[in-house]
């Protein structure tokens, strides 16, 4: 594996949504959960995380709201909107398939 | 104005949204570290400050991180083009860094500032003024367009009455006609002033209600109703000293004596510069509304119709009105209406002949165009800004590499460059409010009747705005192109470059081709302006060959002669008696005065006419012709040198005899005994030089004067000749008293108009004032184009010199390695500068070949100037001074060159 934090272009946005289906976190726990369910093997940059969430608040696939963070501080919590969970649907199919399609390429060319 | 509030509001909007996006951005990314940091205490054990420390080396640059989600936001472009206080600063302190590049860049773009805004404000003045009147921009000007070989007609009298009659979305229609009048105060006091005869319904539609008494009624045009009139407030407290029972006094306003019967207020000068009015009376105007015979016999006097819009109606729906009716007129009076096609403008603009949109369009497109000045010169600056930005272009790289984003560079090179064009605009406004103030106070120094009263040239807000507009342009000519440009792809190199050699930028062919066109423009230019600057400064030291401060002169006419040109010839012909004898009832008794030496008609010395005279059998030649009064050459003191001067018997029909100056004499007659020698006129049939047919009769030289005259001449020594002429031309020509020695010239001139008026009150006298107030008139005007046409060259003579400069620089910059080499190889520092210079002096040459073309061009347009005249001087001169200018401007860089150890050059490697 060339690195942990190689993502490929767009799969973030994937990863976001779905860290989100089962309820509102903020920034950092989003990047602890992606790393947490990953098993340490994806670890999100920084420097693409948060334009990611703003970006896909401005599309209007999650919302924010600031709130406090179990350890009392003040934090922007995220939530996915409906468009958001529409858009993990077709997002989540695209994977698969593409998944899919990599590993018939690959059990082909070992075959 | 509420586009510029919303504006407003939306930026401190903008703003504010912004700061509190800011704020949460950086909370957000805080909080992030924080949990990062005590996750890292929980798990690792470790201490806050080292969590703390890790946990920020693990998120990476926080900044760099907020870039990028502003990016994401939409933000960029916004931050990215604020302009910081700290840009300004940084602005001023290169202003203050290169003094040099400062203050070429202020003074050439102020001066096209100058241009611009005072372009706009005049041309606004002309198209768009603001009247100051209610509802100002209601009010129209009507007139009939006409194809007549003099152009458009102002003859709309004979359809004033059709149209007052018919016309719906246009009401009080009223017409005037202005002439110059005497006016005799109770008090004696006699004064020339544009009356305008205007009827009841102008004042109607001005709808100024007047400051004592009443305006003028419908009654008073009826014919035989009592003579009245209607003063100005400026009239009333100069001439009438205020009086506050003004109302109902009589005043003697040319012909006739007025009843006063009201003032308007201060600041009232409607319909166009007035400060009387009296009515329009049918007589002797003719049958108002009988046009069509009027317009066949083409004798209608002149007069201005106009009229305010009806309430709802437009300009448009105005204009299809009159064109009906036109249209019914030209069927109905083909004969005298199928040429005329009525119109209905904006009120002012008739009366700066602005015809139709179009012509608008026209003027508008200029006053635009005007700031096309301030572009060529800003493109100048660009490229020295450039040229410096080249200098920079390490610190530019650095901070790219830094992390500046392109367009933070740029918009800091703006900021520099907006600095700079402000400081350029604020000084350009001033020197435009100057010009103007001038302007304006020359322009109504005469008096001004006929600069209109709303003509106002003072800076508006409208303008100031302008000029700030301007200042915007010129700093993103000046600061983003150069950025831009030193941005770009040879970022990259310029920072690999950085230690070795300065930079790899270019000056390209525009900008060679630049330096020449400039260098053209001034070798062209130059010598113009400064022909009439030391033509004008010769005027004021030169003796003009009279004693200019004890001549009177007086522009001679009789009220209602205007009219008479349009009248049948035995009207005319009574006018004319009138005029003849009132004229010379008037020499005789400033004969008689004790106070006057000599008293004569005709031109001033230097307002000769051209005439080509043939020598009996010799060759034609160009030269002055003078037609002079009796007594000419004893007014001006002009001593005989041979011969006579003219007697009474030479004005009789078939005397046939000239005198001549000694440039004749000697030039023309060839010298010697010149008198009893003939020379006759000759006359070019028009639109055929090569034909000489008219000649008029053999006129014999009698008497040879000395040569003088100053006064619009060119050159005084040309060649003249003067007939002398009987009073029948007293109406072409001045009247010119020459006052007694130890007698007051100021008291002739106030006895000079109450002479005349004691002659006929009908006669007028115009511009009265002595040879030396006219003369220093003449020369203030002078001065004031030559000071303008100079610093305009002078401005572009600066941007060239210093465009040399930059581009020497540039290139001993660029060169500095192999100079080093060349110089530590042994080779002479000479060849090197020569080298260098080839390129300027390229250039400067070509520049000042197109220049002389261009010069050669403009005398022959001219026809007079510097180059027929004082051209073997000024203009080498002037190619020397520019030379010398591109010389000095590459020297610096050249010394600069050769002035490199060649030691440091290599150690840079």
């Amino acid at each position: 594996m060339a690195s942990k934090t190689d993502l490929l272009q767009g799969t973030l946005d994937l990863l976001i949504l779905k860290t989100l289906t089962p309820g509102a976190l903020h920034g950092w726990g989003i990047s602890k959960r992606i790393q947490q369910t990953s098993k340490g093997v994806l670890e999100i940059n920084q420097g693409s995380l948060y334009p990611a969430l703003y970006r896909l608040e401005d599309r209007g696939l999650l919302t924010s709201e600031w709130g406090v963070s179990p350890d009392g501080r003040r934090a922007k919590f995220y939530t996915l909107t409906t468009a958001g969970r529409k858009q993990f649907g077709h997002e989540e199919a695209a994977w698969q398939l593409f998944t899919t399609a990599v590993n018939h390429v690959l059990k082909g060319a070992t075959a | 104005m509420a586009f510029f509030l919303f504006r407003w509001q939306r930026r401190v909007q903008l703003q504010q949204a912004r700061h509190r996006i800011e704020r949460e951005m950086d909370e957000e990314m805080r909080h992030h570290v924080a949990l990062e940091a005590e996750q890292l205490v929980r798990e690792r054990g470790l201490t806050p400050d080292e969590a703390h420390r890790q946990a920020m080396i693990a998120f990476g640059g926080m900044e760099a991180h907020k870039q990028d989600a502003r990016v994401s936001r939409g933000f960029a472009l916004f931050d990215r083009m604020w302009v910081s206080w700290l840009d300004v600063k940084l602005g001023v302190r290169m202003l203050l860094k290169y003094p040099g590049l400062s203050i070429v860049s202020v003074l050439g773009m102020s001066v096209a500032v100058a241009i611009g805004a005072a372009g706009f404000t005049i041309f606004q003045a002309m198209i768009d003024p603001t009247l100051p009147l209610p509802e100002g921009d209601r009010m129209v000007s009507l007139r009939n367009a006409t194809r007549y070989e003099d152009g458009p007609s102002r003859q709309a009298l004979f359809d004033f009455g059709v149209w007052r009659r018919e016309l719906k979305s246009v009401r009080d229609l009223a017409a005037f006609t202005s002439d110059g009048r005497n006016v005799v105060t109770g008090t004696g006091r006699i004064h020339l002033a544009e009356v305008a005869s205007m009827t009841a319904s102008g004042f109607r539609a001005a709808r100024v209600a007047p400051l004592l008494g009443r305006t003028l009624l419908d009654e008073d045009e009826r014919a035989g109703a009592p003579p009245v009139i209607v003063l100005g407030y400026d009239e009333w407290q100069r001439t009438f000293e205020g009086d506050p029972d003004i109302v109902g006094r009589t005043v003697r306003v040319g012909g006739a004596v007025h009843t006063v019967v009201g003032v308007m207020p201060d600041g009232y000068r409607f319909p166009v510069n007035h400060g009387y009015w009296v009515a329009l009376q049918p007589d002797p105007m003719m049958a108002l509304g009988e046009g069509p015979v009027c317009a066949a016999r083409r004798m209608c006097p002149a007069a201005y119709v106009f009229g305010r819009l009806a309430d709802g109606a437009t300009l448009e729906q105005a204009r299809a009105e009159i064109t009906t009716i036109g249209a019914r007129l030209a069927v109905a009076h083909p004969d005298t209406h199928k040429q005329v096609q009525p119109q209905v403008l904006p009120y002012a603009h008739p009366f700066f002949d602005i015809d139709s949109p179009e012509v608008a369009w026209m003027a508008r497109l200029f006053q635009l165009g005007l700031a096309l000045v301030l572009v060529i010169v800003a493109v100048n600056v660009a490229v020295l800004v450039y040229a410096r930005t080249a200098a920079r272009t390490g610190e530019i790289a650095v901070r790219s590499a830094l992390g500046a984003a392109r367009a933070r560079v740029v918009t800091q090179l703006f900021a520099e460059a907006l600095v700079v064009s402000s400081i350029a605009s604020a000084l350009g406004l001033v020197l435009a409010g100057v010009g103007l103030t001038w302007t304006q106070s020359f322009l109504r120094s005469d008096g001004g009747a006929w600069i209109p009263f709303w003509f106002d040239l003072r800076l508006s807000p409208g303008v100031i705005l302008y000029a700030a507009a301007l200042a915007v342009l010129a700093g993103v000519i000046v600061g983003v192109i150069p950025a831009l440009k030193a941005t770009g792809r040879e970022l990259q190199t310029n920072l690999q470059q950085l230690s070795a050699r300065g930079s790899r930028m270019q000056l390209g062919r525009m900008w060679t081709m630049m330096i020449v066109a400039q260098v053209a423009f001034a070798v062209a230019g130059l010598p113009f302006g400064l022909y009439i600057a030391v033509n004008s400064v010769q005027r004021g030291t030169q003796d003009p060959g009279y004693p200019a401060d004890k001549l009177v002169s007086g522009w001679l006419s009789l009220e209602g002669d205007e009219a008479a040109q349009k009248a049948d010839s035995a009207t005319r012909a009574e006018i004319e008696l009138r005029a003849l004898n009132g004229a010379h009832e008037l020499l005789q008794r400033l004969k008689s005065d004790p106070t006057i030496s000599a008293v004569t008609f005709g031109g001033f010395p230097g307002s000769e006419g051209f005439s080509r005279v043939e020598v009996e059998d010799a060759a034609v030649h160009g030269v002055r012709h003078g037609i002079v009064g009796l007594g000419f050459f004893d007014v001006f003191s002009v001593p005989i040198a041979t011969g006579r001067a003219f007697e009474a018997s030479d004005t009789l029909a078939g005397a046939n005899r000239v005198v001549v100056n000694r440039v004749f004499a000697e030039q023309v007659l060839g010298g010697g005994n010149v008198l009893g020698r003939r020379i006759r006129t000759v006359t070019r049939r028009p639109g055929d030089p090569s034909s000489e047919i008219e000649t008029g009769p053999w006129l014999e030289v009698v008497g040879v004067v000395a040569n003088f005259g100053t006064q619009p001449d060119f050159d005084p020594a040309d060649a003249k000749v003067y007939q002398v002429s009987s009073l029948r031309y007293a109406f072409s020509t001045s009247v010119i008293i020459r006052v007694r020695e130890g007698a007051s010239a100021a008291a002739v001139a106030e006895r000079f108009r109450e002479t005349a008026v004691a002659v006929d009150p009908r006669l007028r006298l115009h511009q009265v004032r002595t040879a030396a107030e006219a003369e220093r008139e003449v020369q203030q005007s002078l001065l004031a184009l030559a000071i303008s046409v100079v610093a305009v060259t002078a401005a572009v003579i600066l941007l060239s010199a210093a465009g040399i400069y930059a581009m020497m620089s540039f290139t001993v910059v660029r060169r500095r390695r192999e100079i080093g080499i060349r110089l530590a190889l042994g080779a002479n520092p000479r060849r090197i500068v020569g080298a260098i210079f080839t390129r300027a002096a390229l250039q400067l040459g070509a520049g000042v070949v197109v220049g002389l073309i261009l010069a050669g061009a403009i005398a022959r347009v001219m026809g007079v100037g510097p180059l027929s005249d004082s051209g073997p001087l000024l203009l080498p001169s002037v190619v020397a001074l520019i030379l010398a200018t591109g010389g000095v401007a590459a020297l610096g860089p050249a010394r600069r060159a050769i002035a490199v150890p060649p030691t440091d050059t290599l150690r840079e490697e």
